[in-house]
């Protein structure tokens, strides 16, 4: 892309190029953040020349489409990047952190100074002439004073650590052949954080118990270290992952093919063994491809999924190239509400194709034989459909992961203190537009973990931890929402605390409350129990932030905590804002859908359970807790035939922190309802969110649930 | 010559072509152009609170409408529901909203001079919002500008006055 980009640029300045303008923002700002990335990845000691010519190219694109569009202030900014980088990727400077600190700063201040061209901003922008000297002496050889604080962020997960180039041709092709006659491959497998001798035994263990797995020997092993096996046998890698994976985690193991000298005197011993464990489709037939990787230090899932792909691709010198470039390939950029449009076609399609069902279930098999299966055949498609056109919206987790590396070097170096960072589950895809209404409520989180969870190196050595904090942020699927942990092994919270700070702070509390309910309390506004405050956080605005945040995409936030020894935010979101889990209710002969996510419970009632207070307000006990009734037929207006019958089925709902029950008449169903907005063609109807279409067709309105708790404040 | 020079020429020499209803005795027309569709009339889905004359919100291939009933929006005698009432579909400046009307008629071009100014009378009907009456034979029309009619204050469709 970058390469083009310089073509299309150089095509002279005599035309109009504002119309441009917009293509080259875009641009830069991908690479501005893909540079920042390269850098925070870059090894100092052993970079190599692919990833310093990327950073290289990046500065590269961005100079020259500057100064194209006559954005001098950027292009000369990149410029000074762009000579520190070239003697950079010619070897004739090493890289230090000291530079890789100067780059960053000047991509945040090129983005800037972009973002002012962008918004067409007047006059002079921030200086920048610091940086450029600064860059200046850097690229002619000085070496500035290290820095006090040396700060330590690695994103290990997030950066497979490709094979060198060149190893792969190398492997002789009639080891493959002499390997695969037999099957019995001899392999080093390490496992990191495996400190537990019975874990140890009970993994020996497995290839006692099963029958022509192999054999496996330990080696000599120090504490702190990954444990190392030895292990000869037929099976895949896949394979003994999974079966590791009762004692073990996938991440914890590498698995390394040992020189062929060994597998060849191995060979003999258990050759003829039948099938290997598994199906032995991938494995037993195109000659043990995991030969082929040199899969040094990469994780051990990545490892096998290139082999995968390698197994399946003759020409595996280019395998190993497409996996060692960027992972994403040809994407194409379109316009969210043509997007939108499909899903809403889509969305229709599915109405009219559960109203075709309908109608055809009385048809008589045997006459209409062919129509009925048309019609399977298109219930099947258009779920297909439905499911492609909803993924088109979703984008993985990384886009909002890759930027908290950089916040917290940056943050980390400000306080002093010592952090790794961890992600895990970036692939986990999630709907755009919730994916741009988390990253605010994440990076508090992150910030807060930093802040307040981490200790300083000197307190978490004196508490007999690791110098080194480690900050865990991981997605994953679970059913149809997406959780997100924030996790860190820091102090944790203390329960005496929050309790005595919800005291002075005049909340209604008692020591009898459980640790879920006393984590909860950290949600109420203004609450905060850092000591100090500090220009990050410790206001105490912020969790009350968050929390409310993450309500209003319909998502939950648990926190578990244990004192001492860190703390853990898990966000429970739904997977689209497009769709939501309802449940619907009837009220008269009217149809109304509830969010699941706020309904507690409910239950029926007989009349002389609800009291009256004051004007008329009612309320309902429920387990020693009295809470305002709302008549959903009095909200709604509901008119009656029947006038004998009565509301008698009660639903506690909680939003914002606070209960009432609904008053319906009856439970209907739960199901995934598509959410349709009501204001584009009408307006705001009180105490309703949206609109949704039910199976048969017609429109039922989507509670405000929010609306409906602040209305019973009144 | 395309459709639209058509239109415009048309345009150019004043005639224009009219969507025909019926309102019980009355009979009004509206401009064609800012017709999207005519459907049957379903029963739309009530909302709480809202003017009698809005029925309320239908769904259009996935699209939310809302409903008004013209015939209690003019004090109409009777708002009867049966086969014949049928929905006529505005695609105005972007929003989608249905009239319920008694009967469509036609569509008829009126050339300028079938064009009468609207006299001064007492209505229910905002004068601004007739553009003038047609005259044909025996038959008299209410020409409405009905993107003004539906966009005023007391149609209540918008949120921001607009």
């Amino acid at each position: 892309m970058a390469e083009v980009h310089q073509d299309t640029n150089s095509a002279g300045s005599d035309f109009d190029l504002t119309q441009f303008y917009q293509i080259f923002f875009e641009e830069a700002g991908e690479n501005l953040d893909l540079m920042e990335q390269m850098l925070l990845n870059l090894n100092l000691e052993t970079a190599d020349d692919e990833e310093l010519n990327g950073i290289f190219r990046c500065a590269h694109s961005v100079k020259g489409g500057a100064a194209t569009f006559g954005f001098s202030d950027v292009a000369e900014l990149t410029h000074q990047m762009e000579s520190l980088l070239d003697r950079l990727r010619r070897h004739e400077l090493q890289p230090n952190s000291s530079m890789v600190d100067v780059l960053l700063e000047s991509a945040d201040a090129s983005r800037s100074l972009l973002a002012r061209h962008q918004a067409g901003a007047e006059g002079a922008g921030p200086p920048t002439t610091d940086l450029v000297s600064r860059i200046r002496s850097l690229a002619s050889g000085e070496i500035p004073a290290p820095k006090a604080a040396v700060v330590q962020v690695v994103a290990p997960v997030s950066v497979p650590v490709t094979p060198s180039a060149g190893t792969v041709p190398e492997q002789p092709k009639a080891l493959t052949a002499v390997v695969s006659a037999d099957g019995v491959r001899h392999l080093e497998i390490r496992i990191s954080q495996l400190d537990r001798e019975d874990q140890v035994v009970a993994l020996m263990e497995l290839f006692r118990d099963i029958p022509g797995l192999g054999d496996i020997k330990a080696r000599p092993w120090t504490a702190g270290t990954p444990r190392e096996f030895e292990v000869h046998t037929t099976s895949s890698n896949e394979d003994l992952l999974d079966l590791f994976a009762f004692h073990v985690s996938r991440e914890q193991v590498v698995i390394q093919q040992v020189a062929e000298e060994a597998a060849q005197d191995h060979a003999l011993s258990s050759s003829q063994t039948g099938t290997p464990l598994g199906f032995g489709f991938f494995d037993g037939a195109p000659g043990a491809p995991d030969l082929l990787a040199p899969a040094a230090a990469a994780p051990a899932a990545a490892t096998v999924a290139s082999v995968v792909s390698k197994a399946a691709l003759p020409k595996t010198a280019g395998a190993a190239n497409a996996a060692t470039s960027q992972p994403e390939a040809a994407t194409i950029r379109v316009a969210i509400n043509k997007v939108d449009q499909l899903i809403n076609l889509v969305g229709e399609l599915v109405i009219t194709q559960a109203m075709l069902a309908q109608n055809s279930r009385a048809l008589d098999p045997a006459l209409y034989q062919q129509l009925l299966t048309g019609l399977t055949d298109l219930d099947r498609n258009t779920r297909d459909l439905q499911e492609s056109v909803m993924s088109i919206r979703m984008i993985p987790m990384s886009i909002v992961f890759s930027r908290f590396p950089r916040m917290l070097r940056d943050l980390a170096g400000k306080l002093g203190k010592k952090v790794n960072f961890v992600t895990l589950g970036e692939a986990t895809e999630l709907d755009k537009g919730l994916v741009e209404k988390i990253t605010d409520p994440l990076t508090h989180l992150v910030r807060n973990s930093c802040d307040h969870g981490i200790e300083m190196p000197a307190d978490r050595i004196k508490a007999g931890k690791p110098e080194t904090g480690t900050i865990t942020l991981s997605a994953a699927h679970q059913g149809g929402s997406i959780v997100i942990e924030v996790r860190d092994d820091g102090k944790g919270m203390s329960r005496e605390k929050i309790l005595s700070k919800a005291r002075e702070k005049g909340l209604d509390v008692s020591d009898a409350m459980t640790d879920a309910e006393v984590w909860q309390l950290i949600f109420a506004p203004g609450f905060s129990t850092a000591e100090v405050v500090t220009d990050v956080s410790g206001r105490g605005v912020g969790m009350d932030v968050v929390k409310r945040n993450i309500t209003s995409l319909n998502g939950t936030v648990e926190i578990d905590s244990s004192e001492g020894y860190g703390m853990k935010v898990s966000v429970r979101l739904p997977l689209t804002l497009a769709i939501m889990d309802g449940m619907s209710i009837g009220v008269g002969n009217e149809v109304y859908i509830l969010p699941l996510s706020s309904v507690v419970e409910s239950f029926q009632v007989k009349s002389d359970a609800v009291s009256t207070v004051g004007q008329g307000a009612q309320l309902v006990k429920v387990r020693d807790e009295y809470m305002p009734v709302i008549e959903l037929e009095k909200v709604f207006q509901v008119s009656r035939f029947d006038s004998e019958k009565v509301s008698d089925i009660m639903v506690v709902i909680e939003a914002e922190g606070s209960r009432v029950v609904l008053l319906v008449d009856e439970l209907l169903g739960q199901q995934q309802v598509v959410v349709k907005n009501l204001e584009s063609n009408y307006r705001k109807v009180p105490n309703v969110s949206g609109a949704t279409i039910l199976g048969d067709g017609k429109v039922a309105l989507i509670l405000d649930t929010a609306a409906l708790v602040r209305r019973s404040r009144h | 010559m395309s459709a639209i020079e058509k239109i415009n020429e048309s345009v150019a020499v004043g005639a224009r072509e009219y969507l025909t209803f019926k309102l019980d005795q009355e009979e009004y027309g509206i401009d064609i152009l800012k017709v999207q569709e005519i459907r049957g009339y379903e029963p739309p889905t009530r909302i709480a609170n809202a003017p009698a004359f809005i029925k309320g919100v239908v769904n259009l291939r996935g699209t939310i409408v809302p409903i008004v009933d013209m015939r209690l929006k003019f004090n109409c005698e009777s708002a009867k529901y049966d086969s014949f009432t049928v929905v006529i579909i505005l695609n105005l400046h972007h929003r989608i909203a249905g009239i319920v009307v008694d009967s469509v008629s036609d569509v008829m071009q009126l050339a300028p001079e079938n064009l009468r100014a609207a006299p001064e009378v007492e209505s229910v009907i905002d004068s601004d919002s007739v553009i003038g009456l047609g005259s044909l034979g025996e038959r008299m029309l209410i020409l409405l500008d009905i993107e003004k009619l539906m966009s005023g204050d007391d149609m209540g469709l918008n949120s921001d006055a607009c």
